[in-house]
C-alpha cells in the first residue's frame, strides 16, 4: 500500500489510499414492491470487507441483514446502490461469492458427495479436481462416513457442515453466510461457531457473516457491524481487538474474557435499543 | 427393519393391520356373494352369478378362444392402447406442467384453452378417435391420452410451483444456468408430485380406455364385457370386471413401489 501510495497521480485526494476492498457494499437500499410503498428493508448501509476480513452483520430481527445477504451475493439487485468486488461490479451471482444459507439448502435429492460437488460440475471444474477437492472438504469438515448419505439422513449440525463445504469447495474468494447456526441447536452450534473460527483463522476467508447473536458476533468477528430496525441502516460499526488469545480458544473461555465481556455488553446495548424502541 | 421386528414380536404394524384389513372385507363380500348365490340362491344365476361360476368362466375363456382371443390376449391389447396413451400423456403432459409453471407468459397463455379442454369428458373424444384414427390401436390410446394429460399437467405444474425458491437460490449461487437447474433441482423437488400426477392419469387412463372398449374395438376387455351383455353372459362381464379390477390395483400397486427405487432419497425422508 505505502509503495503505490507514493506513486499516485497528482490530484489524487486521499494519498493513503488502499486496494478496493474485497466485497463492497455501496449505499445499498433495498425496497420490496414499489419505493415508497412496498416495504422498505434496507436503507442506505455501505459496508467494506476487506481481505481475510471477517465482517458480522448483527441487528435485531426483521432488520433487513439477511436482505443485505441476498443482495451481496447478486440474488436480489439493490433498488439504490451497487455491489462492487475488487472494486468492480459484482454482476450476477456466481462461485466466487459462496453462500451459506440458514435453512441449510441442500438438494435433498442428491447424497452429500453430490451435493458438495455441485458447483464444481456447474463451473467445469475436471473430474480429477472435483474428487480431490471433495475428499479434501470431507475431511476438514468430518463428513467422510456420510458422503452418500442423504441430507434427510442427517442431523441439522451434519447438515450445516455439508453447506459450508459445499461453499468452501468452490475456493471462494468471498464467503456470504446468512445466520448460519440460526437453526441449530446450542450445543452444536458452539461446536460449528469454534471449527468456523479456527476455519478462518488458518485460512483466512473473505467472510460476510449474518447473525442476530451478540455472541457470535463478537466471538468470530474482526469488525461488527451493529444495524438500526426496518429500515436497516447502520447504526455503528465497532472494530474488534483481532490475534488476542480468548478469540482462539473455545467459546466459554472466551465468554468469560472481560474484554470479550465488554464488547458483548456494548453491542448488546446497541441492539437492544433497536428492539426496545417504538 | 424395525417393522419386520415388531412383526416377529407378534406386534401388528400399520401396514400390517392394513393388509388384515383388506384380506377381511375381502372375504366379508365374498362370503356375502356365496350366501347369495351357490349357498342360499338369493339371487338368480342369470342376475348374479356364483363364484364357482365365475371362476368356471375365467377358466374357460382362459383356455378357449372368446371372441377371436384368450383372456391374455385381450388383456394384451387393452394393455398395449392404455400404455401408449399413458406414455404419451407423460410425454407431453410432463413438459408442459413444467413449463406451465417454470415459464409464467406460458401459462397465461395456454391456460385459457387447457381448462376448457379438462372439462371435456375423455368419452365424448371417442367420435373423434374414431373417425381420425379408424379401428387402431391410436383409437382407444387417444382417448386414455386425454384421460390422462390433465392430472399429468396439473400436477407436475404443482410440484414444479411448490420448489422452494431457497433451491433455485443455491442453485444459482453454484453457478448453474437456468437449464441445469431446472434438470438436477427443479425436476427431482417436483417428482414426487409429477409421480402423484402420473398415479392418477393412470388409473383415469386405465377408466377411460375400459369405456372406449365398450364402444369401440373388437378386442380388449372392455369389449369383452359388451360381448358378455350381447351373449347375455353375466359370468363373462364378471370376468371382466374383475380382471379390470385387479389389473388397476396391479399397475398401481407397482407404480407406488417403483416410487422407491426412482426417488432413493424419499425412502429415507419418512
Amino acid at each position: 500500500m505505502e509503495q503505490s501510495a507514493g506513486k499516485m497521480a497528482p490530484g489524487t485526494t486521499n494519498p493513503a489510499q488502499e486496494a478496493p476492498a474485497k466485497l463492497e457494499l455501496r449505499n445499498i437500499s433495498k425496497w420490496f414492491g414499489p419505493v415508497g410503498e412496498g416495504v422498505h428493508a434496507v436503507d442506505d448501509c455501505s459496508i467494506e470487507v476487506k481481505n481475510g476480513e471477517f465482517i458480522v452483520v448483527v441487528g435485531p430481527s426483521g432488520c433487513g441483514k439477511s436482505t443485505l445477504m441476498t443482495v451481496g451475493a447478486g440474488l436480489e439487485a439493490p433498488t439504490h446502490g451497487e455491489v462492487l468486488v475488487d472494486g468492480r461490479p459484482a454482476g450476477p451471482p456466481g462461485p466466487t461469492r459462496s453462500v451459506v444459507f440458514q435453512k441449510f439448502a441442500l438438494f435433498p435429492s442428491e447424497t452429500v458427495e453430490q451435493n458438495i460437488k455441485f458447483g464444481l460440475q456447474m463451473t467445469g471444474v475436471s473430474a480429477a479436481e472435483q474428487e480431490t477437492r471433495l475428499a479434501e472438504q470431507l475431511k476438514i469438515m468430518g463428513l467422510e462416513l456420510f458422503r452418500k448419505s442423504y441430507p434427510s439422513e442427517l442431523s441439522g449440525g451434519m447438515q450445516q457442515r455439508v453447506a459450508i463445504a459445499r461453499a468452501l469447495v468452490m475456493q471462494p474468494e468471498i464467503l456470504l453466510m446468512d445466520e448460519p447456526f440460526g437453526a441449530l441447536d446450542a450445543q452444536t452450534r458452539t461446536i460449528l461457531q469454534e471449527e468456523v473460527q479456527r476455519l478462518h483463522r488458518e485460512k483466512h476467508y473473505t467472510v460476510l457473516f449474518i447473525t442476530h447473536s451478540v455472541e457470535e458476533a463478537v466471538y468470530l468477528g474482526d469488525r461488527v457491524v451493529v444495524m438500526t430496525k426496518r429500515p436497516g441502516r447502520i447504526k455503528k460499526v465497532i472494530d474488534l481487538p483481532r490475534d488476542v488469545v480468548w478469540k482462539t480458544g473455545d467459546i466459554e473461555l472466551a465468554a468469560e474474557h472481560p474484554e470479550f465481556i465488554e464488547f458483548r455488553r456494548e453491542i448488546w446495548g446497541l441492539v437492544r435499543e433497536e428492539i426496545v424502541s417504538i | 427393519m424395525i417393522e419386520r421386528r415388531l412383526e416377529r414380536m407378534g406386534v401388528m404394524t400399520d401396514r400390517g393391520k392394513a393388509a388384515a384389513y383388506g384380506i377381511f372385507s375381502l372375504s366379508v363380500l365374498l362370503a356375502l356373494w356365496i350366501c347369495a348365490t351357490s349357498l342360499f340362491q338369493w339371487i338368480e344365476p342369470r342376475v348374479l352369478p356364483s363364484p364357482a361360476q365365475v371362476i368356471r368362466q375365467f377358466a374357460w375363456i382362459i383356455t378357449e378362444p372368446f371372441s377371436g382371443l384368450r383372456l391374455p390376449g385381450h388383456i394384451l391389447f387393452s394393455l398395449e392402447r392404455w400404455g401408449w396413451g399413458v406414455l404419451t400423456a407423460g410425454l407431453v403432459g410432463i413438459p408442459v406442467g413444467v413449463f406451465f409453471a417454470w415459464n409464467p407468459w406460458f401459462k397465461t397463455f395456454l391456460n385459457p384453452v387447457f381448462e376448457l379442454i379438462h372439462f371435456i369428458p375423455p368419452f365424448a373424444y371417442i367420435p373423434l378417435a374414431v373417425l381420425w384414427f379408424g379401428a387402431s390401436t391410436a383409437t382407444q390410446a387417444m382417448v386414455v391420452f386425454v384421460a390422462a394429460f390433465p392430472a399429468i399437467v396439473i400436477n407436475s405444474q404443482l410440484g414444479v410451483a411448490q420448489v422452494q425458491k431457497i433451491y433455485i437460490d443455491a442453485a444459482r449461487v453454484f453457478g448453474a444456468s437456468p437449464f441445469r437447474t431446472l434438470c438436477r433441482v427443479v425436476l427431482p423437488a417436483a417428482a414426487p408430485s409429477i409421480y402423484t400426477g402420473l398415479r392418477i392419469a393412470i388409473s383415469n387412463g386405465w377408466m377411460a380406455l375400459v369405456g372406449a372398449e365398450l364402444v369401440v374395438g373388437k378386442v380388449g376387455l372392455g369389449f369383452m364385457i359388451a360381448q358378455g351383455q350381447e351373449n347375455a353372459s353375466v359370468a363373462t362381464i364378471f370376468v371382466g370386471v374383475i380382471t379390470i379390477g385387479c389389473l388397476g390395483v396391479l399397475i398401481d400397486t407397482l407404480v407406488q413401489r417403483s416410487e422407491r427405487y426412482v426417488l432413493p432419497w424419499r425412502r429415507v425422508a419418512s
